[in-house]
């Protein structure tokens, strides 16, 4: 028994045994609680004073004594010359954490155990930061376990309220503190230090006083303090909020209108249908884009919303004319305003806690007194819902919300969502402490009207917190990407051949149909390191003085064979994913980067599209046909511009290329002459360690000349194709259209720069549009030119595939390209779309009948719409990727002082853009170098001028920022901080 | 009810000799385990485990089903066990010894109550779906250590099972096959591996992994489930030879070494089925995250 | 479910024990005068009866072997033990498993051979249930055992230690062991029952049931071997105190 721990076993049995017996309802179920307790002695006062609660002290399992954490000289203010030990009731923790928390004041504190239970079962948040403040040893806040000590505990009586008797127990306490003080110190010349109740409820503070309990509430309490001001400021602000809790029902929401009354809603027009969308800086409100009205309508606050989430297809009915609001001007996040729920749903809810109520209130003041410029809009109110768009939802578990004393047994926990414009989810779990910490996946099962958020489940662990797995995984998610790999019944639509597929020899049936075009001279020219090469050119001087010059595609549709299981999955994933390290490929790879790619030296299936150009790049006759191809090299834009300006290289192939060229410059200069757009978006690219991936710097993209004359030839080809499939098929035809946005789209921006730059931007039509973005350019500052572009790309609606036979003719126009038509066709390798035009086009020039799916419209219809989704998801992914590496590569770098420009202005914050990594961020009034906290922040709306102190903050202005990538400390999560500097 | 037959007395007198002289009856150590020999079948999810000639098949298999009422969020594992003739003349079919007890309820403890499945991650829409997934134990020869046998069998085949995939859309679910879909694996926690300990009479010799003869002739066993970070999931020693704690401690430590063995033995027996199916499948092409 | 703090940062458990505290422990022998021994145990809210009978001819052929007795335990839970009414079924799996634990048991700690062909029938019936039963029920049949004449080789005593692991965060601390656990900390904690035979501490008995770290285990033992100790000094001192009582009556002894 040598080598064992050795344990002193105290089987004494202890003084009293009170035995208790409750019934609690949770859930309308009532438990039978029974509990034994141990009433003890040995629970010390914790004073230095105490000299025989010292002797008593009791060690634990691991032998240590805790130490004593009363001062022996407390505080004095002018009311307690002799200093005091505070006992503070609940309601003070509850609405007066903060200013308990603060360094200067509130020390040598008797947290009762009676307090602290309490605090549990109504705010978890508020018991942990209780708990944090018990450990934190300057403040000296020390917890009594009152109701085990014999002399302390109280039994409730008969009829008696628990408040009522938690009252009781806390005056026992203060009065056994008072009397075993008086005897520890009894004899010496110590002065006994003050035993003050702090507390907030009147009756108890009366009874306190006729027992002869010194106590005050905390108002006059903190009067006696130097700094008494910024405490009372920080008191009041918290009480208001007690006072302003009535009301509550236990049904938070209101219920929804029956399907019939919606409908009929509906057809009369006081309802309306649409996809609920929440604003990415507010999450209390949200827009939905109705046919009946030009603006979208506004929906605000919680009860407004009434529980739906971001994507539902809702029913909304409008406000009465007064209560209409503008929309928001400010910044709100939910994981700032709702810290302090409970997940655990025991006591009522309210349906807007004070802050976000206090948050709208601003709101609504601001909007009265808006002038007309600040117009309310239309406010709407969710009625119902049609379908909820509810899907797997990726974040991670806000910590403050786990019972970390909790072993296995199973509690309720607050899941944060990435996507901000969902709300928190609860999750009840029995491995919240294993999940804590990880990137999680769950799924909502419902939100009932009784719950303030919606209810869901674990689902699974995605690994841990900003790992690159996990973050990329959780992004691929989070816009449902199809990431997980090919299934079985796909893979066995491949070639049987696999990588040892080639070109059959010319007698083969596959041959029929096929024109052979193996001597041209093809390249490609692609961004550097491509392996799915969807494109090849060619261009050679014919006899009449004309140029031939073919584009020759990938073709695809030869091996994905219309209604087979690969074609489905292809129809399902609509895209290649490209994310900075990765792409998530549409089609298996052996299709994708082997057999249909066109890879240099072999020989490759294609679809050519051959046209006679003149050199003054009209054309002449355009043909579409099936062929085998050799592309004689793979270029990366830069070698392809090196070669063409390099003028000793006088071979065929180079001197195609620089006919291309030229062609391609008067084939953009047309475009931009019918007003095509040149739109900006930003691109950066990552620069990323060789060796350990890991990004280490951010860098622009820049864009050759090759860049254009490629997507060029991609444009002329797609329009070609248009056409051709547009003439065969009118009514079944895969088109890509870009509205023209409405002007009323642009109203912001034109007043905005109208306001800060006296310029006008002009609307009526995309060549005016085109002309005016040309003119906005500010000759200090040459930047400021793309920010109007990318505001202005933003205003516009955004392309899209149909069917041509859902739309009239003239609305298949392409605005930013200003083009007539325009399909996509160029890519099949990694865009459903152009597989189908693929087929469209094979049909029509008769090399294969079509598919009969493809002839039924609203098949059709379905594949553009998934494809859409798909396609913008896509985008956002990417976008996505690179802001995580954009954030990866700063936290190697540390920090970076940069340049930004204000692209919004809040009244409470600012949004920028970071030119040099691409990324916008918001700046809130707190975050801003120089501004004293509390200082008033005051937005000029007429002038988009936010004045903080001394500071005008005004839109397009440049400004410095400090970016860095923070690790937030609450909710454990990391994200890019922009601060602002001078 | 035909009872296995005792050993003789002079079985019993030559074996237990021998082993105070430190010597088995198979020439293993004291602390030896027998051959292990781990299967995978053709299906996902089933596991024959050969331990010398003891063998077990367990096999894994999941279907939709309703929550218990009072666990919405948690999908249902289950473990029955089947302890037929075939094992040994001496289980009767459709009759509960109280051995046949202990053994199922060794094994629950093991993997079952000691979470090694993540329950939570199998729940659909809670309330209303979720995965019940079901590990059937058979034993096919019973000579001694049947626990030890039959948790590796479970616990191997819960990590090569794989369910089919589901999605949710709204408020729709789907369910897809095994050919629409690449199935998922499922969620493993940890991996438990008991440990069967004899300790032999007059508390002379403790053995490891013991064969029927022994485990008849033993005074009293231990069985310990442990994974390989090191957490107990499970202890049991029920009567026998009183044991000092220190040796028990000992003991446990051993057991520790031997686990973290056979889990990579499973780790690595399932590496090598993933690759034969690989080839099989021509699964490489699958991949459809690939580096840019 | 509250949320509570199974073990305070002070050091206090939820019925306000410290960890080594065991709870109240009232042992009482010949309750039951009818039967051959009988004892009943209260431990806090945990009661056990238990009743002996033998040792008798084995009530089935098949139970007799020759060169030693038969022990038979008789395990049942009153429908009214638990916080809800709620009849257990006999075949319930943990109800036979606990049943065959307690029989291994005890079928090492009588001293059989020296009644063979014989039956020793040890009934127990749960009153109350409240944490340790299993424990409970080993030492509230040592005590009817030991009532009913039955020879032992040493007193069975048996405790449970439950484990709280450490909070982490700060400093990573190693966690604690509870001493007889109830109800609620059962629910939660991994916890050791441990039974020793005799005064040497040797263990008869070990059942752990949760995940615990292999490093705890080492700790929960020497506690476990500890308290089973103290017990067994307690379950002495009533049986003396038992029979000195019954001395007295029949007008022998001091």
């Amino acid at each position: 028994m040598t080598s064992l721990k050795r344990a002193i076993v105290d089987t004494s049995t202890d003084s009293g045994l009170a035995n208790k017996v409750f019934l609690r309802s949770s859930r309308g179920k009532c438990v039978k609680v029974v509990r034994e307790i141990y009433l003890r002695q040995d629970i010390p006062c914790s004073s230095h004073l105490c000299v025989p609660c010292t002797a008593d002290a009791v060690p634990d399992a691991n032998g240590r004594v805790k130490p004593f954490i009363l001062s022996a000289t407390p505080p004095k203010t002018s009311a307690y010359p002799n200093g005091h030990y505070l006992v503070p009731d609940t309601n003070i923790f509850l609405y007066c954490m903060d200013v308990m928390e603060h360094k200067s004041a509130f020390h040598d504190v008797v947290v009762l155990q009676t307090v602290l239970d309490e605090l549990r079962n109504r705010s978890l948040p508020l018991y942990n930061r209780l708990r944090g403040l018990t450990n934190s040893e300057d403040k000296r806040f020390y917890v009594f376990h009152n109701d085990f000590r014999k002399e302390t505990y109280v039994k409730r009586y008969p009829g008696e309220s628990i408040n009522d008797r938690n009252d009781r127990a806390i005056r026992a306490a203060c009065r056994w503190y008072t009397s075993h003080l008086q005897e520890a110190v009894a004899g010496s010349k110590t002065k006994v230090p003050m035993i003050v109740m702090l507390s907030d409820d009147k009756a108890n503070l009366n009874l306190a006083r006729n027992d002869g309990i010194e106590c005050t509430n905390i108002r006059d309490y903190v009067k006696g303090f130097d700094n008494a001001d910024e405490l009372l400021d920080m008191i009041s602000a918290s009480l208001e909020d007690q006072e302003a809790r009535a009301g509550r029902g236990d049904m938070l929401y209101p219920e929804y209108y029956s399907m019939s009354k919606m409908q009929t809603g509906i057809r009369s027009g006081t309802m309306h249908q649409g996809t609920f969308n929440v604003s990415p800086y507010n999450f209390l409100e949200g827009t939905i884009h109705v046919p009946a009205f030009d603006r979208p309508l506004i929906v605000l606050g919680r009860e407004n919303i009434n529980r739906a989430v971001t994507g539902d297809l809702v029913v909304v009915e409008l406000l009465p004319k007064d209560q209409w609001k503008q929309p928001s001007s400010k910044i709100v996040e939910e994981e700032a305003l709702g810290k302090n729920d409970n997940a655990e749903t025991e006591g009522p809810e309210v349906i807007e806690t004070e802050q976000e109520r206090r948050a709208l209130i601003d709101e609504a003041k601001r909007s009265q007194q808006g002038s007309a410029e600040g117009r309310p809009q239309p406010t709407a109110k969710v009625v119902g819902i049609i379908k909820r768009n509810w899907r797997y939802y990726v974040g991670h578990i806000d910590p403050s919300s786990v019972a970390k004393s909790k072993g296995r047994g199973q509690q309720t926990v607050f899941l944060l969502p990435m996507d901000k414009r969902i709300p928190k989810i609860r999750i009840r779990t029995r491995q919240a402490s294993e999940i804590t910490g990880k990137r999680i996946v769950v799924s909502i099962d419902t939100w009932d009207r009784t719950s303030r958020y919606p209810v869901g489940h674990y689902v699974r662990s995605l690994g841990e917190l900003e790992t690159k797995g996990a973050e990329t995984e959780a992004l691929l998610l989070e816009y449902d990407v199809q990431y997980r790999p090919f299934p079985k019944a796909v893979l066995d639509c491949l070639p049987r051949e696999g990588h040892d597929w080639v070109v059959p020899p010319m007698d083969d049936p596959r041959w029929k149909g096929r024109v052979d075009y193996r001597d041209k001279l093809i390249c490609s020219i692609d961004p550097p390191g491509c392996q799915d090469i969807d494109d090849a050119l060619h261009a050679t001087l014919l006899p009449n003085g004309n140029y031939e010059v073919g584009v020759h595609i990938a073709d695809v549709t030869h091996f994905v064979k219309p209604n087979t299981p690969m074609d489905d999955e292809a129809t399902a994933r609509g895209t290649t994913v490209y994310l900075v390290d990765k792409r998530i490929d549409m089609l298996p790879m052996l299709l994708g980067t082997d057999l249909c790619s066109l890879k240099p030296y072999v020989e490759r299936f294609a679809f050519s599209t051959i046209w006679e150009i003149t050199p003054d790049a009209d054309i002449i006759s355009v043909k579409f046909n099936k062929s085998a191809i050799k592309s004689r090299e793979a270029f990366s834009y830069e070698q392809a511009q090196l070669r063409i300006d390099d003028k000793s290289q006088q071979d065929e192939l180079t001197q195609g290329m620089r006919i291309l060229l030229q062609l391609s410059k008067k084939l953009k200069q047309k475009r931009m002459d019918a007003g095509a757009l040149n739109l900006a978006s930003p691109e950066v690219r990552i620069e990323a360690d060789s060796e350990t991936s890991d990004p280490i710097d951010v860098k622009t993209k820049q864009l050759l000349e090759t860049n254009s004359l490629v997507e060029e030839f991609m444009l002329l080809a797609n329009i070609s194709v248009a056409t051709k499939i547009y003439d065969a098929f009118p009514q079944t035809a895969m088109l890509r259209r870009h509205g023209a946005p409405p002007a009323t789209n642009f109203e912001d921006l034109q007043k905005q720069l109208q306001v800060r730059k006296g310029l006008s931007l002009r609307v009526d039509s995309s060549k005016a549009l085109a002309d005016s973005l040309d003119e906005c350019v500010d000759s200090k500052e040459p930047f400021f030119n793309t920010l109007v572009r990318i505001l202005a790309t933003r205003c516009m609606l955004s392309a899209e595939y149909f069917c041509s036979g859902t739309q009239a003719y003239p609305e298949f126009r392409h605005y930013g390209l200003a083009s007539e038509i325009y399909t996509h066709f160029t890519s099949p390798i990694r865009r459903y779309a152009d597989v189908v035009a693929h087929r469209q086009l094979a049909a029509a020039i008769d090399y294969e009948p079509l598919h009969p799916m493809f002839h039924s419209k609203s098949k059709l219809e379905a594949i553009c719409k998934n494809i859409n989704v798909r396609h913008r998801n896509a985008q956002f992914a990417g976008r996505a990727s690179v802001e995580y590496y954009v954030g990866q590569a700063l936290k190697a770098r540390g920090m970076a002082q940069e340049e930004a420009f204000v692209m919004k202005v809040f009244s409470n914050g600012i949004v920028v853009f970071v030119p040099r990594f691409g990324i916008e961020g918001v700046v809130k009034v707190g975050e801003m170098m120089g501004v004293q906290n509390g200082e008033k922040a005051e937005l000029d709306e007429e002038k988009f001028v936010l004045s903080v102190g001394e500071r005008r903050l005004g839109l397009f202005e440049k400004v410095k920022v400090e970016v860095k990538d923070e690790l937030e400390e609450a909710s454990g999560k990391r994200k890019i901080a922009i601060k602002l500097l001078d | 009810m035909p009872k296995e037959l005792d050993p003789s007395t002079n079985e019993k007198n030559f074996i237990l000799e021998s082993l105070y002289a430190g010597e088995r009856l198979d020439g293993r150590e004291l602390d030896a385990f027998r051959p292990l020999e781990l299967e995978f079948g053709e299906e996902y999810g089933l596991a024959d485990v050969r331990l010398g000639k003891t063998r077990v098949i367990a096999r894994v298999s999941a279907q939709v089903v309703q929550p218990f009422s009072d666990r919405p969020f948690d999908g249902i594992f289950t473990i029955t066990t089947e302890l037929g003739p075939m094992a040994s003349p001496g289980f009767e079919v459709g009759r509960q010894t109280e051995a046949e007890v202990l053994l199922a309820r060794l094994i629950e403890k093991s993997i079952r109550r000691s979470t090694a499945l993540d329950t939570e991650s199998l729940c659909i829409v809670a309330g209303q779906k979720c995965w019940q997934v079901r590990a059937d134990v058979h034993f096919l020869n019973h000579d001694g250590n049947m626990v030890d046998a039959a948790c590796i069998a479970v616990v191997a085949a819960l990590q090569h099972f794989r369910r089919p995939d589901v999605s949710i859309e709204g408020e729709t679910v789907t369910v897809h096959s095994m050919t629409e879909r690449v199935p998922v694996p499922l969620s493993i926690l940890h991996v438990p591996i008991c440990e069967g300990d004899g300790g032999d009479e007059a508390n002379v010799v403790t053995l490891i992994d013991a064969t029927l003869q022994e485990e008849q002739l033993r005074d009293g066993d231990m069985t310990v489930t442990m994974n390989k970070h090191g957490e107990v999931c499970q202890i049991s020693k029920a009567g026998g030879v009183p044991l000092d704690p220190i040796a028990m401690h000992r003991d446990m430590n051993l057991a520790f070494v031997k686990v973290k063995e056979i889990t990579a033995f499973i780790a690595k027996r399932l590496k090598e089925d993933e690759e034969k199916r690989v080839k099989r499948d021509n699964l490489l092409e699958s991949k459809a995250e690939n580096e840019r | 479910m509250p949320r509570e703090e199974l073990l305070s940062p002070e050091g206090l458990r939820l019925d306000g024990r410290r960890w080594n505290n065991l709870r109240t422990l009232k042992l009482s022998l010949r309750t039951h005068p009818t039967s051959s021994g009988s004892a009943l145990l209260t431990s806090g809210h945990t009661s056990i009866l238990c009743l002996i009978h033998g040792p008798s001819e084995p009530s089935l052929r098949s139970k007799q072997q020759h060169d030693r007795c038969t022990i038979t335990v008789d395990l049942t839970y009153a429908p009214f033990s638990g916080t809800d009414r709620k009849r257990r079924n006999r075949t319930d799996k943990r109800i036979s498993e606990l049943r065959s634990v307690i029989q291994r048991t005890f079928s090492r700690a009588v001293m059989t051979h020296l009644h063979p062909r014989s039956e020793i029938t040890i009934t127990l019936l749960v009153l109350s249930q409240d944490g340790g039963v299993l424990a409970g029920c080993i030492n509230a049949a040592t005590l009817a055992l030991i009532d009913a004449g039955v020879p032992m080789w040493g007193y069975v005593a048996a405790v449970t230690v439950g484990w709280v692991p450490g909070q982490g965060g700060e400093g990573e601390e190693e966690g604690t062991p509870v001493l007889d656990v109830n109800n609620a900390e059962e629910g939660e904690l991994g916890v050791l029952t441990l039974a020793t035979m005799g005064d040497k501490g040797r263990v008869i008995l070990g059942m752990l049931e949760s995940r615990v770290r292999l490093e705890a285990v080492e700790g929960l033992m020497a506690v476990a071997v500890d308290s089973a100790g103290k017990v067994k000094d307690m379950m002495d001192e009533e049986v003396r105190r038992h029979g000195e009582a019954i001395a007295r009556a029949a007008g022998v002894g001091s």
